[in-house]
């Protein structure tokens, strides 16, 4: 997936001098090729990251289109009023990128993991989420980031999962992705590293309806309003904290518009205790295959 | 051809803050001179136009002072007497801070120490375009508390914006008491030259000495960025607000409001 990011990056900046490339000092090897093929658009503004998104913006008021990139513990939490301010309000277009989002830095600890960014940055008006599930989506995902002119944060959660499309899938900005159908009173409606976790879980069932969020901002409320209506139980699922992220966004147009159960499904508002690798950091917050399935076969009774 | 009289000025700002019933006149008053000299002889605008595209750019981060820089933009001719007048009326569009939504602001900061890396980027860019532009950026030294600022000078030093001109306005106060009193500051210029900055100390209220630092400054043959010190009253122009960390929360009167008018009506041009 972060290939995917890095080429579709590549190809842009080769072709428009407008696009630059910030960093805060992140990114190693990453980089390596954009740096090679567009040394001029590359710019590490050090371990600087307040200054680096201000300069963004400023750069974005002189025409250019940064891309800013960061650590999703730190872009967007470290820098959220300088995203409000700097960014949002002029609505500026600025690409965001959190990289290793969720629990992916398992073995580093609570500063670099990232569980509340969605939250954070749900109620800055203006801008745009992306969370993508598999290079396929990753690839729309830059695809319409590329051709929008507005603030966009592009969440990139763990990167080497299955994938679960086929091919790029033609999603336009707040669209839903089907991924399964089903008639299960039941459907799962998740986003990132869960998405393929939902297909695999809902394996067990047959007949369930997996859709995949790769936009949580926007997000299309009738799509929701049409899904909660098939089903009696919509479980959201999403690598963040259950507060403000997904789930919320689903429970939020489900209860105004066609009351419907909704669970949702990720981090229970604690930091990790431990660390340990990224499976053991999943399992311990309830959001591995087995627990996930658990719950699952619970909520079907 | 505008004059930007301080005087004329000033009592604009005094409509203003009486108008709007608004605080910050201190903040206001020590970068009057400032202002004039940039907007006067520095800043360039085609047509008067604070929109052209390739204008010189003036970015006030220290967002409080913003009702000098109206006074300024009134002018211009970018505001009116009705903008002066109903300043801070519901529904209109000039706020207590500079907001980047009013034609003629660059940015928008009160929230401190964001507007230099905005105009960091602004300078960057005009950098790349080889358009010539240049960028000015007044940051208070209460602002300077803030650690974004020093993130952004390694940056601007780093990469080389000689076209950035960074005017600290040392009037030695900020919201709480004196800086001094709140966050010893040291000596700012050293700091600002161990950043690897072009720095100067002025009087911060002496026009031709401004006009001619300024000058000096940006005619350098440096890759560096320039800075100037400059050494300010807080509450400038009107005696029972000078130096007196009460005029930056406190409102204006009739009784004050008149005697600060009469004030500046009584001054030598």
């Amino acid at each position: 997936m972060r290939n995917a990011f890095s080429s579709a990056l590549v190809a842009a900046a080769k072709s428009d001098p407008r696009i630059l490339l910030l960093t805060g000092d992140h990114g190693y090897t990453l980089f390596d090729e954009f740096r090679q093929a567009c040394p001029d658009q590359y710019i590490n503004a050090g371990v600087a990251e307040q200054n680096m998104v201000g300069v963004a913006a400023g750069l974005a008021k002189g025409g250019f289109k940064p891309f800013v990139y960061g650590l999703s513990a730190f872009v967007p939490i470290r820098v959220l009023e300088q995203i409000k301010l700097d960014v949002c309000y002029e609505n500026l277009p600025v690409i965001f990128i959190g990289d290793g989002a969720g629990v992916v830095y398992s073995s580093l600890g609570a500063s670099h993991q990232s569980t509340e960014d969605i939250a954070a940055l749900r109620a800055i008006p203006n801008i745009t989420i992306l969370s993508p599930a598999d290079h396929y989506e990753m690839t729309q995902c830059m695809n319409l980031a590329l051709r929008t002119d507005r603030p966009i944060y592009l969440r990139i959660g763990k990167s080497d999962l299955p994938t679960v499309h086929l091919s790029v899938p033609d999603f336009q900005l707040g669209e839903l992705c089907q991924i399964k159908h089903g008639t299960n009173k039941m459907c799962f409606i998740a986003t990132g590293s869960m998405v393929s976790t939902a297909i695999t879980v809902s394996e067990k069932f047959g007949e369930i309806a997996v859709w995949s969020a790769p936009c949580i901002k926007p997000l299309d409320t009738e799509k929701v309003i049409y899904i909660s209506k098939r089903h009696e139980l919509v479980v959201t699922l999403e690598e963040h904290s259950t507060y403000g992220g997904l789930g919320s966004v689903i429970a939020e147009i489900t209860s105004e518009h066609s009351p419907t159960k909704v669970y949702r499904i990720g981090i229970q508002d604690r930091f990790s205790k431990f660390c340990g690798s990224y499976q053991y950091l999943m399992k311990a917050h309830d959001l591995d295959f087995e627990s996930v399935l658990n719950i699952a076969k619970r909520l079907n009774k | 051809m505008q004059k930007f009289d301080t005087k004329d000025l000033r009592q604009t700002i005094l409509k203003m803050a009486y108008a709007g019933s608004t605080v910050h006149i201190g903040c206001a008053f020590s970068i009057v001179e400032i202002l004039a000299v940039l907007y006067r002889s520095h800043l360039k605008f085609a047509n008067n136009d604070p929109e052209d595209p390739f204008r010189d750019y003036l970015v006030l981060s220290k967002g409080h002072g913003v009702m000098a820089q109206y006074a300024c933009m009134h002018e211009l001719g970018w505001l009116t007497d009705e903008d002066i007048q109903n300043y801070f009326h519901d529904a209109t569009v000039l706020k207590g801070l500079s907001d980047a939504h009013v034609k003629g602001l660059e940015v928008s900061s009160g929230s401190l120490g964001h507007g230099l890396s905005v105009g960091i980027g602004l300078a960057l860019a005009a950098k790349r375009k080889q358009t010539k532009q240049g960028c000015f950026v007044i940051v208070g030294d209460g602002e300077i508390n803030e650690g974004s600022i020093w993130e952004a000078l390694l940056f601007a030093t780093h990469f080389e914006l000689s076209n950035l001109l960074v005017i600290v306005d040392e009037n030695g106060y900020q919201a709480m008491g004196t800086t001094h009193e709140v966050m010893q500051l040291g000596n700012i210029s050293d700091k600002f030259r161990a950043f690897g900055f072009e720095t100067r100390e002025v009087h911060g209220h002496d026009e031709l000495e401004l006009d001619r630092v300024i000058k000096d400054l940006m005619n350098l043959n440096s890759k560096a960025p320039r800075a100037i010190v400059a050494h300010t009253v807080k509450g400038k122009g009107v005696s029972f607000m000078e130096d007196d960390n009460r005029w930056h929360y406190t409102r204006l009167t009739e009784d004050t409001y008149k005697s600060a008018i009469a004030e500046l009506n009584s001054q030598e041009p």
